[in-house]
Protein backbone atom coordinates (compact mmCIF):
# COMPACT_ATOMS: atom_id res chain seq x y z
CA UNK A 1 0.00 0.00 0.00
CA UNK A 2 1.18 3.27 -0.55
CA UNK A 3 1.55 6.00 1.91
CA UNK A 4 -0.51 8.92 0.80
CA UNK A 5 0.71 12.18 0.62
CA UNK A 6 -2.49 14.71 1.44
CA UNK A 7 -0.46 18.09 1.16
CA UNK A 8 -0.24 17.06 -2.33
CA UNK A 9 -3.59 15.72 -2.94
CA UNK A 10 -4.55 19.33 -2.31
CA UNK A 11 -1.49 20.32 -4.06
CA UNK A 12 -0.31 22.78 -0.68
CA UNK A 13 2.54 22.62 1.21
CA UNK A 14 3.30 20.90 4.49
CA UNK A 15 3.53 24.25 6.44
CA UNK A 16 0.04 25.39 5.18
CA UNK A 17 -2.41 27.11 7.41
CA UNK A 18 -5.75 26.37 8.06
CA UNK A 19 -7.01 29.10 5.70
CA UNK A 20 -4.40 27.56 2.93
CA UNK A 21 -6.12 23.77 3.73
CA UNK A 22 -9.48 24.91 3.77
CA UNK A 23 -9.69 27.25 0.47
CA UNK A 24 -7.36 24.42 -1.37
CA UNK A 25 -10.74 21.69 0.20
CA UNK A 26 -13.18 23.82 -1.40
CA UNK A 27 -11.76 24.97 -4.67
CA UNK A 28 -10.78 20.94 -5.74
CA UNK A 29 -14.37 20.05 -4.25
CA UNK A 30 -15.98 22.48 -6.56
CA UNK A 31 -14.40 20.76 -9.45
CA UNK A 32 -14.37 17.38 -8.70
CA UNK A 33 -17.65 17.19 -6.97
CA UNK A 34 -19.12 14.14 -8.90
CA UNK A 35 -22.33 15.76 -9.18
CA UNK A 36 -20.90 18.52 -12.02
CA UNK A 37 -17.76 17.36 -12.80
CA UNK A 38 -16.90 15.98 -16.07
CA UNK A 39 -13.84 14.66 -15.29
CA UNK A 40 -13.84 10.57 -15.45
CA UNK A 41 -12.19 9.98 -12.43
CA UNK A 42 -14.44 12.48 -10.66
CA UNK A 43 -15.43 10.48 -7.95
CA UNK A 44 -11.99 9.35 -6.67
CA UNK A 45 -10.66 12.41 -7.07
CA UNK A 46 -13.65 13.97 -4.40
CA UNK A 47 -13.04 10.87 -2.21
CA UNK A 48 -9.12 11.29 -2.10
CA UNK A 49 -10.29 15.30 -1.49
CA UNK A 50 -12.54 14.81 1.17
CA UNK A 51 -10.40 11.88 2.88
CA UNK A 52 -7.41 14.83 2.58
CA UNK A 53 -9.02 17.25 4.00
CA UNK A 54 -10.48 14.99 6.99
CA UNK A 55 -6.87 14.60 7.70
CA UNK A 56 -5.62 18.42 7.22
CA UNK A 57 -8.24 20.54 8.96
CA UNK A 58 -8.01 18.67 12.16
CA UNK A 59 -5.14 19.87 14.36
CA UNK A 60 -4.88 16.11 16.21
CA UNK A 61 -5.13 13.91 13.11
CA UNK A 62 -2.70 16.19 11.69
CA UNK A 63 -0.28 16.50 13.95
CA UNK A 64 -0.50 12.54 13.52
CA UNK A 65 -0.19 12.23 10.04
CA UNK A 66 3.12 14.45 9.93
CA UNK A 67 4.54 12.12 12.54
CA UNK A 68 3.64 9.37 10.24
CA UNK A 69 5.14 10.98 7.75
CA UNK A 70 8.39 11.93 8.80
CA UNK A 71 8.79 8.29 9.94
CA UNK A 72 8.11 7.04 6.81
CA UNK A 73 10.67 9.45 5.38
CA UNK A 74 12.93 8.08 7.69
CA UNK A 75 12.52 4.58 7.18
CA UNK A 76 11.50 3.94 10.46
CA UNK A 77 8.30 4.05 12.34
CA UNK A 78 4.98 2.69 9.85
CA UNK A 79 7.57 2.71 7.05
CA UNK A 80 8.40 -0.77 5.40
CA UNK A 81 12.15 -2.18 4.99
CA UNK A 82 12.27 -2.00 1.59
CA UNK A 83 11.20 1.14 -0.85
CA UNK A 84 9.87 2.94 1.95
CA UNK A 85 6.48 2.49 1.18
CA UNK A 86 3.77 2.20 4.44
CA UNK A 87 3.65 -0.91 6.32
CA UNK A 88 0.21 -2.19 6.63
CA UNK A 89 -0.35 -5.02 9.60
CA UNK A 90 -1.64 -8.55 8.10
CA UNK A 91 -4.71 -8.79 7.24
CA UNK A 92 -4.63 -5.18 5.54
CA UNK A 93 -7.00 -5.10 2.65
CA UNK A 94 -10.07 -6.35 4.59
CA UNK A 95 -12.32 -3.81 5.61
CA UNK A 96 -12.23 0.06 7.76
CA UNK A 97 -14.11 1.44 10.40
CA UNK A 98 -14.21 4.95 10.82
CA UNK A 99 -14.15 7.18 13.78
CA UNK A 100 -16.57 9.70 14.61
CA UNK A 101 -16.24 12.61 16.88
CA UNK A 102 -18.80 14.57 18.58
CA UNK A 103 -18.80 18.14 16.38
CA UNK A 104 -16.70 16.63 13.46
CA UNK A 105 -19.09 15.37 10.73
CA UNK A 106 -18.15 11.39 10.42
CA UNK A 107 -19.71 9.61 7.88
CA UNK A 108 -17.87 10.87 4.72
CA UNK A 109 -15.74 8.50 6.22
CA UNK A 110 -17.76 5.56 4.89
CA UNK A 111 -15.90 6.33 1.00
CA UNK A 112 -12.50 7.16 2.86
CA UNK A 113 -9.54 4.49 1.81
CA UNK A 114 -7.76 1.61 3.42
CA UNK A 115 -4.69 4.33 4.19
CA UNK A 116 -6.93 6.93 6.03
CA UNK A 117 -9.25 3.67 7.64
CA UNK A 118 -5.88 2.11 9.06
CA UNK A 119 -4.44 5.37 10.27
CA UNK A 120 -7.29 7.55 11.87
CA UNK A 121 -9.81 4.60 12.42
CA UNK A 122 -10.27 5.12 15.75
CA UNK A 123 -8.15 7.97 16.68
CA UNK A 124 -6.26 8.26 19.86
CA UNK A 125 -8.61 7.30 22.36
CA UNK A 126 -8.48 10.82 23.87
CA UNK A 127 -9.66 10.89 27.32
CA UNK A 128 -10.03 6.99 28.04
CA UNK A 129 -7.80 6.99 30.24
CA UNK A 130 -8.26 9.91 32.14
CA UNK A 131 -9.92 9.83 35.72
CA UNK A 132 -13.60 10.97 36.14
CA UNK A 133 -13.90 11.79 32.06
CA UNK A 134 -17.79 10.25 31.28
CA UNK A 135 -19.55 9.99 27.70
CA UNK A 136 -21.41 7.09 25.44
CA UNK A 137 -19.14 5.55 23.12
CA UNK A 138 -19.00 7.52 19.98
CA UNK A 139 -20.75 6.00 16.70
CA UNK A 140 -18.86 4.76 13.75
CA UNK A 141 -19.61 4.50 10.50
CA UNK A 142 -18.83 2.41 7.42
CA UNK A 143 -20.45 1.56 3.96
CA UNK A 144 -21.93 -2.30 3.18
CA UNK A 145 -22.29 -3.54 -0.80
CA UNK A 146 -24.52 -6.12 -0.85
CA UNK A 147 -25.88 -7.61 -4.44
CA UNK A 148 -29.79 -6.93 -5.19
CA UNK A 149 -30.43 -10.67 -4.46
CA UNK A 150 -28.87 -10.40 -1.12
CA UNK A 151 -30.88 -7.10 -0.24
CA UNK A 152 -33.94 -9.10 -1.04
CA UNK A 153 -33.50 -12.04 0.52
CA UNK A 154 -31.39 -11.04 3.31
CA UNK A 155 -27.80 -12.12 3.90
CA UNK A 156 -24.91 -12.94 6.34
CA UNK A 157 -21.87 -11.03 5.51
CA UNK A 158 -17.94 -10.48 7.78
CA UNK A 159 -17.27 -7.18 8.31
CA UNK A 160 -13.65 -6.35 9.19
CA UNK A 161 -12.91 -3.90 10.99
CA UNK A 162 -9.65 -2.15 11.38
CA UNK A 163 -8.28 0.40 14.22
CA UNK A 164 -5.71 2.33 15.37
CA UNK A 165 -6.10 1.98 19.58
CA UNK A 166 -3.76 3.25 22.27
CA UNK A 167 -3.19 1.34 24.85
CA UNK A 168 -2.88 1.68 28.82
CA UNK A 169 0.85 2.22 28.13
CA UNK A 170 -0.22 4.63 25.62
CA UNK A 171 1.61 2.42 22.71
CA UNK A 172 -0.52 2.79 19.32
CA UNK A 173 -1.44 -0.81 18.28
CA UNK A 174 -3.66 -2.26 15.72
CA UNK A 175 -7.06 -3.71 16.47
CA UNK A 176 -8.77 -5.96 13.51
CA UNK A 177 -12.21 -7.07 14.85
CA UNK A 178 -14.45 -9.30 12.67
CA UNK A 179 -18.00 -8.97 12.56
CA UNK A 180 -20.46 -11.32 11.50
CA UNK A 181 -23.33 -9.69 11.00
CA UNK A 182 -27.11 -10.71 8.99
CA UNK A 183 -28.16 -7.80 7.16
CA UNK A 184 -31.87 -8.14 6.61
CA UNK A 185 -33.71 -8.84 4.22
CA UNK A 186 -35.29 -6.32 2.59
CA UNK A 187 -33.00 -3.50 2.87
CA UNK A 188 -32.41 -0.65 0.02
CA UNK A 189 -29.87 1.12 -1.16
CA UNK A 190 -29.19 4.35 1.13
CA UNK A 191 -30.62 2.54 4.05
CA UNK A 192 -28.39 2.10 7.19
CA UNK A 193 -28.43 -0.66 9.16
CA UNK A 194 -27.78 0.32 12.95
CA UNK A 195 -25.85 -2.29 14.90
CA UNK A 196 -26.14 -1.24 18.51
CA UNK A 197 -23.37 -1.15 20.77
CA UNK A 198 -20.83 -1.94 17.88
CA UNK A 199 -19.67 1.38 17.99
CA UNK A 200 -16.74 3.04 20.38
CA UNK A 201 -16.09 1.72 23.49
CA UNK A 202 -18.12 4.43 26.12
CA UNK A 203 -16.37 5.87 29.06
CA UNK A 204 -16.57 5.84 33.00
CA UNK A 205 -19.29 3.21 32.48
CA UNK A 206 -20.97 5.15 29.68
CA UNK A 207 -22.95 2.66 27.34
CA UNK A 208 -20.59 1.76 24.00
CA UNK A 209 -21.91 3.90 20.71
CA UNK A 210 -23.44 2.45 17.42
CA UNK A 211 -21.89 1.52 14.17
CA UNK A 212 -24.04 2.13 11.11
CA UNK A 213 -23.44 0.77 8.16
CA UNK A 214 -24.72 1.97 4.88
CA UNK A 215 -26.47 0.18 2.13
CA UNK A 216 -24.97 0.09 -1.10
CA UNK A 217 -26.22 -2.15 -4.02
CA UNK A 218 -23.41 -3.30 -6.09
CA UNK A 219 -23.69 -3.14 -10.01
CA UNK A 220 -25.87 -5.86 -11.54
CA UNK A 221 -25.53 -7.96 -14.78
CA UNK A 222 -29.04 -7.93 -15.73
CA UNK A 223 -30.39 -4.64 -13.63
CA UNK A 224 -29.64 -1.15 -13.65
CA UNK A 225 -31.08 0.32 -10.24
CA UNK A 226 -32.36 3.54 -9.73
CA UNK A 227 -33.48 3.98 -6.02
CA UNK A 228 -35.64 1.17 -5.37
CA UNK A 229 -36.71 0.17 -8.91
CA UNK A 230 -34.83 -1.88 -11.27
CA UNK A 231 -34.72 -1.62 -15.09
CA UNK A 232 -34.13 -4.70 -17.58
CA UNK A 233 -33.84 -4.69 -20.92
CA UNK A 234 -35.88 -7.11 -22.43
CA UNK A 235 -35.17 -8.51 -25.88
CA UNK A 236 -37.98 -9.99 -28.26
CA UNK A 237 -38.45 -10.60 -31.83
CA UNK A 238 -39.85 -8.02 -34.38
CA UNK A 239 -42.60 -10.94 -34.77
CA UNK A 240 -42.82 -10.54 -30.72
CA UNK A 241 -43.25 -6.84 -30.56
CA UNK A 242 -45.65 -6.55 -33.72
CA UNK A 243 -48.30 -9.68 -32.73
CA UNK A 244 -47.72 -9.22 -28.88
CA UNK A 245 -46.41 -12.39 -27.04
CA UNK A 246 -46.50 -13.98 -23.68
CA UNK A 247 -42.39 -14.34 -22.58
CA UNK A 248 -41.04 -15.20 -19.28
CA UNK A 249 -38.66 -12.85 -17.26
CA UNK A 250 -36.58 -13.30 -14.31
CA UNK A 251 -38.14 -12.36 -11.29
CA UNK A 252 -35.71 -10.76 -9.17
CA UNK A 253 -36.66 -12.22 -5.94
CA UNK A 254 -36.70 -15.53 -7.15
CA UNK A 255 -38.27 -17.92 -10.22
CA UNK A 256 -39.77 -16.44 -13.86
CA UNK A 257 -42.70 -14.02 -14.03
CA UNK A 258 -44.54 -14.35 -16.96
CA UNK A 259 -45.58 -10.98 -19.36
CA UNK A 260 -47.76 -9.99 -21.87
CA UNK A 261 -46.05 -8.03 -25.03
CA UNK A 262 -48.94 -5.66 -26.31
CA UNK A 263 -49.36 -5.95 -29.93
CA UNK A 264 -47.74 -3.50 -32.11
CA UNK A 265 -45.19 -2.72 -29.15
CA UNK A 266 -42.19 0.27 -30.22
CA UNK A 267 -38.46 -0.61 -29.12
CA UNK A 268 -38.09 1.60 -26.03
CA UNK A 269 -41.48 0.71 -24.80
CA UNK A 270 -41.21 0.64 -21.06
CA UNK A 271 -43.54 -1.89 -18.78
CA UNK A 272 -43.90 -1.86 -15.31
CA UNK A 273 -43.79 -4.85 -13.15
CA UNK A 274 -45.46 -3.82 -9.89
CA UNK A 275 -43.73 -4.32 -6.80
CA UNK A 276 -41.34 -6.45 -7.99
CA UNK A 277 -38.14 -4.15 -7.79
CA UNK A 278 -36.12 -3.76 -4.28
CA UNK A 279 -38.17 -4.14 -1.06
CA UNK A 280 -39.23 -0.77 0.68
CA UNK A 281 -42.14 1.34 1.91
CA UNK A 282 -43.10 1.44 -0.78
CA UNK A 283 -41.49 -1.24 -2.45
CA UNK A 284 -39.67 -0.35 -5.78
CA UNK A 285 -41.15 -1.54 -9.28
CA UNK A 286 -39.16 -3.66 -12.10
CA UNK A 287 -39.27 -1.75 -15.19
CA UNK A 288 -38.81 -3.62 -18.68
CA UNK A 289 -37.87 -1.79 -21.34
CA UNK A 290 -38.68 -3.29 -24.96
CA UNK A 291 -35.23 -4.07 -27.39
CA UNK A 292 -36.84 -5.28 -30.72
CA UNK A 293 -33.70 -7.94 -32.24
CA UNK A 294 -33.65 -8.63 -35.58
CA UNK A 295 -33.08 -11.89 -36.81
CA UNK A 296 -30.09 -11.95 -38.73
CA UNK A 297 -30.55 -12.22 -42.71
CA UNK A 298 -27.47 -14.17 -42.82
CA UNK A 299 -29.13 -17.90 -44.84
CA UNK A 300 -30.89 -18.06 -47.76
CA UNK A 301 -33.82 -18.76 -46.08
CA UNK A 302 -33.99 -15.98 -43.56
CA UNK A 303 -33.22 -13.72 -46.79
CA UNK A 304 -36.02 -14.71 -48.54
CA UNK A 305 -38.66 -13.99 -45.31
CA UNK A 306 -37.46 -10.56 -45.27
CA UNK A 307 -38.18 -10.29 -48.67
CA UNK A 308 -41.50 -11.89 -48.50
CA UNK A 309 -42.57 -9.48 -45.70
CA UNK A 310 -41.32 -6.16 -47.24
CA UNK A 311 -43.53 -7.57 -50.56
CA UNK A 312 -46.87 -8.59 -48.35
CA UNK A 313 -46.55 -5.14 -46.13
CA UNK A 314 -45.28 -2.57 -47.63
CA UNK A 315 -44.06 0.05 -45.25
CA UNK A 316 -42.25 3.00 -45.22
CA UNK A 317 -40.87 4.06 -41.43
CA UNK A 318 -39.08 7.25 -43.46
CA UNK A 319 -42.56 8.56 -44.56
CA UNK A 320 -42.55 11.62 -42.09
CA UNK A 321 -39.39 12.70 -43.72
CA UNK A 322 -41.26 14.19 -46.71
CA UNK A 323 -38.94 12.07 -48.99
CA UNK A 324 -40.53 10.31 -51.82
CA UNK A 325 -38.17 7.26 -52.41
CA UNK A 326 -38.30 4.82 -55.47
CA UNK A 327 -40.04 7.42 -57.83
CA UNK B 1 4.50 3.02 16.47
CA UNK B 2 4.21 -0.34 17.12
CA UNK B 3 3.00 -2.80 14.48
CA UNK B 4 1.60 -5.07 17.04
CA UNK B 5 -1.98 -5.97 16.35
CA UNK B 6 -5.39 -7.94 17.84
CA UNK B 7 -7.36 -9.87 16.37
CA UNK B 8 -11.27 -10.28 17.35
CA UNK B 9 -14.64 -12.21 15.78
CA UNK B 10 -17.81 -11.06 17.13
CA UNK B 11 -20.96 -12.19 15.82
CA UNK B 12 -23.82 -10.08 16.04
CA UNK B 13 -26.48 -10.74 17.67
CA UNK B 14 -29.81 -10.14 15.82
CA UNK B 15 -31.45 -8.15 18.89
CA UNK B 16 -28.39 -5.44 18.49
CA UNK B 17 -28.99 -5.34 14.38
CA UNK B 18 -31.96 -3.00 12.90
CA UNK B 19 -32.42 -1.29 10.03
CA UNK B 20 -33.53 2.08 10.00
CA UNK B 21 -36.89 2.47 8.83
CA UNK B 22 -40.69 3.88 9.01
CA UNK B 23 -40.95 1.22 11.69
CA UNK B 24 -37.92 1.15 12.98
CA UNK B 25 -36.59 5.13 13.34
CA UNK B 26 -34.04 7.20 14.92
CA UNK B 27 -34.93 9.30 18.08
CA UNK B 28 -33.66 12.57 17.76
CA UNK B 29 -31.32 12.55 20.16
CA UNK B 30 -29.86 8.88 18.25
CA UNK B 31 -29.94 11.34 14.82
CA UNK B 32 -27.70 13.61 16.76
CA UNK B 33 -25.24 10.99 18.07
CA UNK B 34 -24.78 9.11 14.81
CA UNK B 35 -23.77 12.86 13.20
CA UNK B 36 -21.42 13.84 16.08
CA UNK B 37 -24.04 16.87 16.85
CA UNK B 38 -26.26 18.19 19.38
CA UNK B 39 -30.06 17.73 20.02
CA UNK B 40 -30.23 21.51 19.30
CA UNK B 41 -28.38 21.18 15.45
CA UNK B 42 -31.13 18.81 15.45
CA UNK B 43 -33.36 21.55 15.59
CA UNK B 44 -32.06 23.50 13.03
CA UNK B 45 -32.28 21.19 10.66
CA UNK B 46 -36.29 20.98 11.25
CA UNK B 47 -36.16 24.45 10.97
CA UNK B 48 -34.03 24.61 7.78
CA UNK B 49 -36.50 21.72 6.55
CA UNK B 50 -33.11 19.64 5.51
CA UNK B 51 -35.19 16.84 7.16
CA UNK B 52 -39.01 17.09 8.45
CA UNK B 53 -41.14 16.29 11.06
CA UNK B 54 -44.91 16.18 11.11
CA UNK B 55 -46.05 19.20 12.40
CA UNK B 56 -48.18 17.68 15.23
CA UNK B 57 -45.27 15.49 16.69
CA UNK B 58 -44.33 17.59 19.66
CA UNK B 59 -41.31 18.30 21.28
CA UNK B 60 -37.68 17.08 19.70
CA UNK B 61 -37.40 14.47 22.12
CA UNK B 62 -40.82 13.09 20.14
CA UNK B 63 -39.48 13.61 16.61
CA UNK B 64 -38.67 10.45 14.77
CA UNK B 65 -36.36 9.97 11.41
CA UNK B 66 -35.20 8.18 8.54
CA UNK B 67 -31.95 6.54 6.69
CA UNK B 68 -33.33 9.24 4.24
CA UNK B 69 -32.90 11.69 6.99
CA UNK B 70 -29.72 10.39 8.45
CA UNK B 71 -28.10 10.58 4.83
CA UNK B 72 -29.25 14.33 4.70
CA UNK B 73 -28.25 15.32 8.19
CA UNK B 74 -24.65 13.88 7.49
CA UNK B 75 -24.40 15.85 3.55
CA UNK B 76 -25.59 18.77 5.86
CA UNK B 77 -23.49 18.28 8.43
CA UNK B 78 -19.97 18.35 5.55
CA UNK B 79 -21.42 21.40 4.33
CA UNK B 80 -21.58 23.13 6.72
CA UNK B 81 -18.34 21.75 8.48
CA UNK B 82 -15.99 22.00 4.89
CA UNK B 83 -17.68 25.11 2.90
CA UNK B 84 -19.12 27.39 5.81
CA UNK B 85 -22.51 27.58 4.26
CA UNK B 86 -25.57 28.17 6.63
CA UNK B 87 -28.74 25.81 7.01
CA UNK B 88 -30.51 27.01 4.70
CA UNK B 89 -28.44 27.04 2.54
CA UNK B 90 -27.12 24.26 2.46
CA UNK B 91 -31.26 22.94 2.12
CA UNK B 92 -31.12 24.51 -1.12
CA UNK B 93 -28.07 23.42 -2.29
CA UNK B 94 -29.23 19.46 -1.25
CA UNK B 95 -32.25 20.54 -2.87
CA UNK B 96 -30.23 20.87 -5.85
CA UNK B 97 -27.95 18.12 -5.86
CA UNK B 98 -31.36 15.69 -5.56
CA UNK B 99 -32.80 17.20 -8.48
CA UNK B 100 -29.92 17.02 -10.72
CA UNK B 101 -29.60 13.05 -9.55
CA UNK B 102 -33.00 12.49 -10.44
CA UNK B 103 -32.49 14.05 -13.60
CA UNK B 104 -29.56 12.69 -14.41
CA UNK B 105 -30.78 9.39 -13.49
CA UNK B 106 -34.44 9.93 -15.63
CA UNK B 107 -31.76 10.99 -19.03
CA UNK B 108 -30.24 7.77 -18.61
CA UNK B 109 -33.30 5.69 -18.62
CA UNK B 110 -34.28 7.91 -21.89
CA UNK B 111 -30.86 7.18 -23.60
CA UNK B 112 -31.52 3.43 -23.53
Amino acid sequence: MEFKDYYATLGIERGASDEEVRKAYRKLARKYHPDVSKEADAQTRMRDINEANDVLRDKEKRTAYDALADGVARGGAGASGQGGGFQPPPGWDEGFEFHNRAGQGPADHAQFSDFFSSVFGKGAQRGAASGNYRARGEDHHAAIEISVEDAIHGVQRDIALRALETDAQGQPHFVNRTLTVKIPAGVHPGQFVRLTGHGMPGHGGEPAGDLYLEVRIAPHKLYRIEGNDLYMTLPVTPTEAALGAQVQVPNPSGGVVEVSIPPSARSGLKLRLKERGLPGKPPGHLYLLLDIALPPADTEAARKAYEQLAQAVPFNPRRHLGVEEGV
Amino acid sequence: MSNSYTRATVFVDADAICAISEDQPLVAQELAYACGVTLEWVAQLVEAGIVEVPAASGPPQAWCFGSGDLQSALEARRLERDFGVDLQAAALILDLQREVRRLKAALQVQSR
